[in-house]
């Protein structure tokens, strides 16, 4: 069974075409990652798997079922790290176990293991005004994990972060889905990144009526340290490759380039 | 304490002025003056019955002004026809004077209670209904979504994002509405009336008794300073939240070393 398939989706607002026949899959516990020039479409078609946009055509189906609305199997982390800010860290993680029946006391015990996990130990009674930007994208991605998904949506989900935090939360992000096998299509402007964290990875066209253009497989094995493997012999090219087939995309957007 | 001391040095010198007469003490009589005025009101008990009359009539204002404003507030901000109409009938009258309606109310209700009430509700009314319509159109979408897609329902949002918005709103107009409704019941009183602190401050104006007339106001502001400082820290209790009524001993919050890979692990 696929975790997430789309098929023929299109997207428009009025009279723009925002997506047209984009197709893709990701099966079971697969990473991949979703690439293409700024304003081509990238998060809304997130926001379509995801059930908050309903699309003009086309399909889409999340474990075999077609999706209506946000499902409990499907997390969500988006660039705006909106935590409520009127919950503490652990009344923030501990909220999607409320939600899911468990008493306050439970969710908070189980909340607090979450946050030991992402690092937090001892930060629970802290409000999102008083976690730097960091701390706040790990709440964040405890309570979306706490949740217990098997399909993971994630638009720019550390794009604020600097890049010492950054590498330390995909390092987490990795080992935690990688363990608990769930499908992650991550959507991002940095090559590098999406080519250390997934699986495939995947260049969308410039829009109008944006489309999938390319698909690279990424040779690297999990479990893997999303650090090292910029290290690694194939790791360049890779990135070189994923460029031209991104920059091909972004020159049709009428940006002059050189070399 | 800079200002405490400004407020003993203007007591100061103002007591000096007038007891050496620079200043005429018919006009500006001496702090000292004022507070053996407040003192003899306080000791015959006589003040009393004003002061319970006006503080009634502020705390009824206040309340169904509340009340009624919220509720049109909510039923604005989620009913888009109700909005139409009452949108723009509450910013006309948060635009002008509320207070000219008060001679009015003296011809509708009469010179009792219930027109200096009336004032006052209107005037928090007002404050409230804005408080809670901008309240709930201010919701942040992403908190919403948020919660939406973490399996909350209808309910869950309302209860976790509107409600703990909606009263963050709601405590900071309750801090303005606090002063309103005093002001709705002293100038109704003002207008028209046979008790309260209006009528005594009315009727000290027109017997040119600057001394009984500072005392009045003394103890009008001592009310209305006592209410802003409870409701301030009402509201510092409740929007503990937020950054700025941060407790003091959680400042600067230092990142913990976090879950660096060990070396060996890395290569």
């Amino acid at each position: 069974m696929r975790a997430l398939q789309v098929c023929g989706l299109g997207v428009r607002y009025g009279q723009h075409r925002v997506l047209e026949e984009v197709d893709l899959e990701l099966a079971e516990g697969e990473f991949v990652g979703l690439v293409g020039p700024s304003g081509c479409g990238k998060s809304t078609l997130l926001r379509c798997a995801a059930g908050l946009l309903r699309p003009d055509r086309g399909q889409v189906t999340v474990f075999g079922r077609p999706i209506a609305g946000p499902s409990p199997e499907v997390g969500i982390l988006f660039q705006d790290d909106a935590l409520l800010p009127w919950r503490t860290a652990r009344e923030n993680v501990a909220l999607p176990l409320r939600l899911r029946g468990l008493s306050g006391r439970e969710a908070r015990q189980e909340a607090e293991v979450w946050l030991r996990r992402v690092g937090l130990e001892g930060y629970g009674d802290h409000y999102p005004a008083e976690l730097s930007g960091g701390m706040r994208k790990r709440v964040a991605l405890a309570q979306v994990l706490a949740a217990q998904p098997r399909l993971l949506l994630m638009d720019e989900p550390f794009a604020s972060v600097d890049a010492i935090v950054r590498h330390l939360l995909e390092v987490d992000l990795l080992r935690f889905v990688t363990e608990a096998g769930i499908a992650v299509l991550l959507v991002t402007h940095d090559l590098e990144e999406a080519i250390s964290l997934s699986d495939r990875v995947m260049v969308m066209s410039a829009g109008p009526a944006a489309r999938i253009v390319g698909v690279h497989a990424v040779p690297f094995r999990r479990p893997r340290d999303p650090v090292a493997v910029r290290a690694e012999p194939g790791f360049g090219p890779l990135v070189e490759a994923v460029w031209r087939a991104l920059r091909a995309e972004v020159a049709r957007m009428g940006w002059e380039l050189t070399a | 304490m800079t200002r405490l001391a400004a407020l003993v040095a203007l007591l100061v010198s103002w007591e000096l002025a007038s007891r050496a007469r620079w200043v005429d003490p018919f006009l500006l009589p001496a702090p000292s003056a004022v507070g053996s005025v407040l003192y003899e009101l306080a000791r015959t008990g006589h003040v009393w019955v004003h002061f319970r009359v006006t503080v009634w009539e502020a705390v009824a204002g206040l309340v169904l002004g509340t009340a009624v404003g919220a509720v049109l507030g909510l039923a604005s901000a989620t009913f888009r026809p109700l909005a139409e109409v009452v949108e723009p009938a509450m910013a006309l009258l948060n635009a002008v004077p509320r207070v000219i309606l008060a001679p009015l109310f003296v011809i509708w209700l009469g010179i009792g209670v219930a027109s200096k009430v009336a004032l006052s509700f209107l005037l928090v009314m007002v404050v409230m209904f804005f408080a809670t319509y901008t309240g709930v159109r201010e919701v942040d979408p992403r908190l919403v979504e948020r919660v939406r897609t973490l399996g909350g329902g209808r309910r869950d949002v309302v209860r976790e994002v509107y409600v703990p918005s909606v009263s963050a709103w709601v405590a900071s107009g309750l801090k303005v509405a606090v002063g309103f409704a005093f002001t709705g019941a002293v100038v109704g009183e003002f207008v028209a009336s046979s008790q309260g602190l209006g009528y005594l401050l009315s009727f000290a104006q027109s017997t040119y008794n600057a001394a009984l007339t500072l005392a009045l106001i003394a103890l009008v502001v001592a009310v209305i300073l006592l209410l802003f400082w409870g409701f301030g820290r009402l509201e510092r209790w409740w929007l503990r939240w937020k950054p700025e009524y941060r407790r003091r001993r959680r400042q600067p919050v230092p990142v913990p070393a976090g879950r660096l890979p060990e070396p060996a692990e890395q290569l």
